[in-house]
């Protein structure tokens, strides 16, 4: 069986529907419910999308730039889909971020710094409006961030 | 640290006037002085001349007076009060208020330089100040978390590391906003509108209200119990640079609003987004083990957002007042 590659059109089917699915109780555990009820509240009416972008993807993943567009609406993932560089990018917020930082999330390295620590930026869209959900974004990314993919070691420069 | 008030024991009484002789002392002692000054008068005078607000030159010349050496603390009995004095409620509980600290003095110090560019020049001298300033309380922090609490690593970002965990979820609301202000900042740092946005979440909303709470809390408690006395003069210290801080972070507000009425606009949709943040809360802290209770820490917040408004001269939207009903203690600050 081959494994799932890192940012391919079976890789974004992958992280729809563990987003769909929300977060684990392993990272629901520790932090209070009405948090959660937050993110739930969030997701319920959530009409935003998100271009995540991957900087310097390595050759054998395609050629960049690439994105994962993520639509919502009516509480669900309405649309997650990969686009290319010679796709439109019709986002509501457009974010990038190094392939480095995608394969140390997928290691374990947490959302929150991840954010906090400018790893992956907002290149286009409304700061204000955008941090108005940033949980409901940090969870979000801490889900797709370990969604199970090959991640090919980046060559040395 | 010869009183030994309760911690919330000046909480209630308001507003209060300081004497010649304490604005005296906050001023001039110098380091090993200030293991003496209350840290409640030192909150007061934050607000001292908040309605006149001191130019940045005068700022300045407060700082090269007032600066201080953190190598110059001596850590040993707060080693022995947190291993042998404290409870391990009252580590648990210091320990989940400081490290907010501990991770929003790094980043205070490293979201500042690119503020300065836009500034006049008057207004850079503050800022490059203020940046040394933020850099010696994250050496200050380190050096706690090293040499009481006892946590290892190779440099400052490895013991960063180890405090994280104490770091709620939320702290990603005023401090990542922050991060991305800046980067918006760096993109167009002459944007006069995004300033004015970023100046509201760094010098009202993170220094004004979150850190100045937040060192009442943790000080109120090592002055009541008698413990810590090298953090409770480095901190109060810190207590009386971020009075600078907040000075000319209400000053610069306040001339762009001066300038430009619109301003308000900028300061309320900020407002907005922050307030729209601080509702929620990701655990739940234990004061109690301090001398607080939640209540009490609420109230505290409100106190220092509503002065430095009424100070300052902002007045909010009605929406924004309704969502102030529903803040939420952040422990954090910087």
């Amino acid at each position: 069986m081959t494994e799932t590659k890192f940012f391919s059109p079976e890789w974004a089917d992958a992280v729809r529907a563990a987003l769909i699915a929300g977060p684990s109780a392993e990272a629901k555990e520790g932090k209070l419910q009405e948090y959660w009820d937050f993110y739930d509240m969030i997701k319920s009416l959530y009409p935003a999308s998100w271009a995540l972008g991957c900087r310097s993807l390595p050759a054998e993943l395609g050629k960049g730039p690439a994105y994962l567009f993520v639509s919502w609406g009516g509480g669900t993932v309405t649309e997650c889909r990969i686009i290319g560089p010679d796709d439109p990018l019709d986002a509501t917020y457009v974010l990038k971020m190094d392939y480095a930082d995608w394969k140390a999330l997928y290691d374990g390295y947490d959302a929150q710094r991840t954010v906090m620590y400018r790893k992956i930026l907002l290149e286009d869209g409304k700061l204000l409006e955008f941090f108005k959900t940033i949980y409901f974004f940090v969870e979000s990314l801490a889900i797709i961030g370990r969604v199970p993919a090959a991640y090919p070691e980046l060559a040395l420069r | 640290m010869t009183e030994r008030k309760s911690p919330t024991a000046v909480l209630h009484e308001g507003p209060r006037a300081l004497t010649d002789a304490q604005v005296r002392e906050i001023e001039e002692s110098d380091l090993q002085g200030v293991l003496d000054v209350d840290i409640d008068d030192v909150i007061e005078y934050v607000h001292k001349d908040l309605k006149s607000l001191p130019d940045f030159t005068t700022l300045y010349r407060k700082y090269l007076k007032q600066r201080w050496d953190v190598y110059d603390l001596d850590f040993t009995q707060d080693k022995i009060d947190w291993n042998e004095k404290m409870t391990a409620d009252e580590r648990e509980s210091f320990i989940a208020i400081s490290s907010g600290f501990h991770h929003g003095e790094r980043q205070v110090e490293i979201e500042l330089p690119v503020f300065m560019i836009g500034a006049s020049e008057e207004e850079k001298l503050h800022i490059a100040a203020q940046i040394e300033d933020e850099a010696r309380h994250t050496v200050f922090f380190d050096r706690f978390y090293r040499e009481v609490v006892g946590m290892e690593g190779d440099d400052i970002m490895s013991v960063l590391d180890a405090s994280f965990p104490w770091v709620s979820e939320t702290f990603v609301g005023p401090f990542g906003l922050l991060a991305y202000q800046a980067d918006e900042l760096r993109q167009n740092p002459y944007d006069e509108r995004a300033r004015v946005r970023y100046g509201t979440n760094y010098f009202l909303w993170i220094e004004g209200v979150l850190a100045l709470s937040v060192m009442k809390v943790t000080l109120s408690y090592a002055r009541w119990r008698g413990f810590l006395p090298a953090y409770y003069t480095g901190f109060t210290a810190t207590c009386r640079d971020e009075s600078r801080h907040v000075q000319g972070g209400m000053k610069y507000l306040q001339d762009a609003v001066r300038k430009d009425p619109s301003m308000i606009n900028e300061i309320h949709d900020t407002l907005r987004t922050i307030l729209s943040l601080a509702g929620v809360a990701s655990r739940r802290i234990y004061f109690e083990p301090l001398g607080w209770t939640e209540d009490e820490v609420t109230m505290l917040f409100f106190q220092q957002l509503r002065r430095k408004l009424n100070d300052v001269g902002i007045d909010l939207a009605p929406d924004l007042e309704e969502m102030l009903q529903f803040v939420q203690p952040q422990l954090a600050g910087g």
